[in-house]
């Protein structure tokens, strides 16, 4: 079924490209390899790959900037790899518009994971008003959300919180991204709020509240919705 | 009266040595004169003689040897003109009255010149001992003195209150390179010839500056701070005049006590740097034996298990027992690796917290979920109670320090026991518990235990001391406490408390649409 998923590998490691390739290729996928971000531009442009793979640490070009070029016309997802784990460098990326992130070294299935869920999100239909993650239902357009078929008591922050998310389901939102978008300018330090609510929403929509499976906590960095 | 510019003159003349102290010789033995003007042109004329030796006695207890000398002569002149017979002329008649006058002559001026010496002697004295005092002050507090701040500060106020003048020090930088703005009071600033005069002096080890032979056009006088086995640096002084005599003596007697007592500084700090280098040179071995170790045996491992795939054909079990063996090798690098860039960014002092609000029971999911497979044969106990607030923590800082404790707990514990981890708030600090049933640490471990590169004896391969020493420094970088103890029970608890605000949302409840 990921037979016409073309993936763009770019990346300077010989050894993490071949490694890339064998185990995208083992589950399917159809592999573009660049060894540098000039390479990968132009075969960004020429193949149109359902998902790209990005190193943060190119000879030429610096990952930051590549994400930016990329986003002015490239809409799939981009995963970024990156052997540096500070969160900064993580933040900047998912704000130049990476959807995921993953720090070398990386457990494989965990990188399918990954791939599997932001190309499932890139192709779901967002103007749907039904989304449907499991038990979990949310109708966007009555403003409801049902577990179970049971109808939720949500309140409208709370609401819009799980709908920000579910949207980008599979895509890492930071902090400071889902403060803009359900509080407002105004609320960009306050992440006390957002811990708060999260985990009041995590009591409401998970199984075990312990153990989320919906709202996933990247750490230090923000929140994922999962599947 | 001659100055001296470091005794404090404490003699009586003090109030009237402004006068010129030759004009004073004259006015006394006028105004005597004056005074005994009745006695002249009587038989008693020789009674005036003993009053005149009296005042030139007198004024001998107080003043230099010229006035002294003058009062004097002028006495004599003053008796014979006025007093001995014919009046008003310096003509004797009687043999004996000339005999009388160049006794009196004599008298005046031995009494005169004799208690000046004595007490010139007395002076003298006073002075060797007040110098003497000041000596024995100096060393005393330059020997109380510790660390080249201290010992520069006494020599300094010593100088002032000694020498009447404003000094300052240039010192080495232990290279025996003379650095004119390292070590020199931070007030200071040199210009370049002063500076190379400093070094002229520094290297020569002769004093030059003004007064001397050498660079006398630099408004300060520069000495030479020489040990016995290293020069120290120079030191500056503003002087009037270059020291002479016994000043000079007490100078130089004061400049050997500074220089040895910086002499004995610099060697000090030698012997530290010394210290510290076969310190960093036994850490450097003891990480490089370690560090090669603890990378061969995964390395080795993964090595040995992909070749054995790659050449040989196994039975599928066999396989992916080789499998796992080369994953769990890999994960056990990668820890390491994950250990020694941890302790390499706390030694560097990299570490920038950034701390924000973090709900502990988020912390504690991911670590069960990032610690699952070390924890399969335990039972992770967690206590987090119902209203813990958030805290405001590094989350990626005290991610790691969880880890490593849980992680270490799990490589100790027997089998199947629980690991207990707790939090709880009080009073402004997160409390953060890690217990377990292991073998706890022995007694006499218990002060190594945060070290770097310890490990207790006979504890099994698979780490290099990092991981507590790790816990400690991000701690810290929390401004927070890491402690340890055995339990009563078996087994090793440890506290970390955190200093963290109270959060302004305490409820979580809070929204009512």
């Amino acid at each position: 079924m990921n037979g016409n998923e073309t993936i763009l590998v770019i990346d300077d490691e010989l050894q993490i490209r071949r490694l890339l390739e064998i185990t995208l290729s083992a589950n399917g996928y159809k592999i573009l390899q660049a060894p540098n971000g000039k390479d990968g531009l132009v075969d960004a442009a020429t193949h149109h790959p359902s998902l790209i793979i990005l190193d943060l640490g190119l000879p030429d070009i610096d990952g930051q900037e590549m994400l930016k070029k990329l986003r002015e016309w490239f809409f799939k997802p981009i995963i970024v790899l990156s052997v540096r784990s500070l969160e900064e460098d993580i933040i900047k990326a998912l704000d130049n518009g990476a959807n995921d992130y993953l720090t070398k070294p990386f457990r494989s299935g965990e990188l399918l994971a990954r791939i599997r869920a932001a190309i499932r999100g890139s192709e779901e239909k967002k103007d749907s008003p039904v989304l449907e993650f499991g038990s979990l239902s949310i109708d966007m357009a009555n403003h409801m959300a049902r577990k179970n078929k049971e109808i939720l008591k949500l309140t409208t922050t709370e609401f819009s919180l799980l709908c920000l998310l579910a949207k980008n389901q599979g895509r890492v939102l930071t902090h400071q991204y889902i403060l803009k978008e359900v509080w407002g300018y105004g609320y960009l330090e306050q992440t006390q709020y957002l811990r708060v609510f999260v985990a009041q929403l995590r009591k409401k929509i998970e199984d075990n509240p312990s153990k989320p499976t919906l709202l996933i906590t990247e750490s230090g960095i923000g929140y994922r919705f999962g599947d | 009266m001659e100055k001296k510019a470091f005794i404090q003159n404490n003699y009586s003349l003090r109030l009237i040595s402004g006068i010129n102290p030759y004009f004073l010789s004259i006015f006394v033995i006028g105004l005597t004169t004056l005074l005994s003007s009745p006695l002249s042109n009587t038989e008693s004329y020789h009674v005036v003689s003993f009053i005149l030796l009296f005042i030139v006695s007198i004024l001998a207890t107080f003043m230099g040897i010229g006035p002294v000398l003058l009062a004097a002569t002028l006495s004599a002149l003053v008796w014979n003109f006025f007093f001995i017979p014919p009046n008003l002329t310096f003509h004797i008649d009687k043999t004996e009255d000339i005999l009388m006058f160049g006794m009196f002559f004599i008298i005046a001026l031995v009494n005169g010149v004799l208690t000046t010496k004595v007490r010139r002697q007395e002076q003298l004295a006073i002075e060797r001992e007040e110098r003497t005092n000041a000596l024995f002050q100096l060393t005393k507090e330059l020997s109380r003195a510790s660390g080249l701040e201290e010992v520069l500060a006494v020599a300094i106020e010593g100088i002032k209150n000694h020498f009447r003048t404003e000094s300052f020090f240039i010192l080495q930088d232990g290279n025996n390179i003379l650095h004119s703005t390292g070590r020199l009071q931070k007030e200071k600033k040199l210009t370049d010839t002063q500076s190379s005069v400093a070094e002229w002096v520094f290297t020569h080890s002769q004093k030059a500056g003004k007064f001397t032979a050498t660079f006398p056009e630099v408004e300060y006088t520069f000495y030479p701070l020489s040990g016995t086995r290293l020069n120290a640096g120079v030191v500056a002084m503003k002087l009037e005049q270059l020291f002479s005599g016994d000043q000079k003596a007490f100078w130089d007697t004061f400049l050997t006590q500074i220089s040895t007592a910086l002499e004995r500084e610099f060697l000090g700090e030698l012997a530290q740097k010394t210290r510290f280098l076969v310190e960093s040179d036994r850490l450097y071995k003891t990480l490089f034996n370690s560090i090669s170790h603890e990378l061969r045996i995964p390395v080795a491992t993964i090595m040995g298990a992909a070749d054995s795939l790659l050449t040989s054909t196994h039975p599928a079990n066999v396989q992916s027992a080789l499998f796992n063996e080369i994953f769990t090798a890999s994960l056990r690098l990668n820890r390491l690796i994950g250990n020694l860039l941890n302790m390499s960014r706390l030694e560097s002092g990299q570490i920038s917290i950034r701390l924000d609000w973090y709900d502990m029971n988020d912390l504690v999911n991911k670590l069960a979920e990032d610690l699952k497979d070390e924890l399969k044969p335990f039972s992770l106990v967690v206590s987090i109670p119902e209203d813990m607030p958030l805290v405001k923590i590094d989350y990626g800082l005290l991610e790691q320090v969880l880890y490593n404790l849980v992680f270490n707990a799990t490589q100790y514990a027997p089998v199947a026991s629980p690991i207990e981890l707790s939090t709880h708030h009080e009073n402004g600090v997160v409390v953060i518990r890690v217990k377990d049933q292991g073998p706890g640490f022995p007694q006499q471990a218990m002060g190594n235990v945060f070290k770097k590169f310890f490990r207790v004896d006979g504890s099994k391969t698979g780490g290099l001391g990092l991981g507590l020493s790790i816990v400690k420094g991000f701690v810290e970088a929390h401004k927070g406490t890491v402690t340890v103890e055995n339990r009563k029970d078996g087994g090793s608890e440890f506290t970390i408390r955190i200093p963290t605000e109270n959060p302004a949302i305490y409820n979580l409840q809070l929204e009512n649409e």
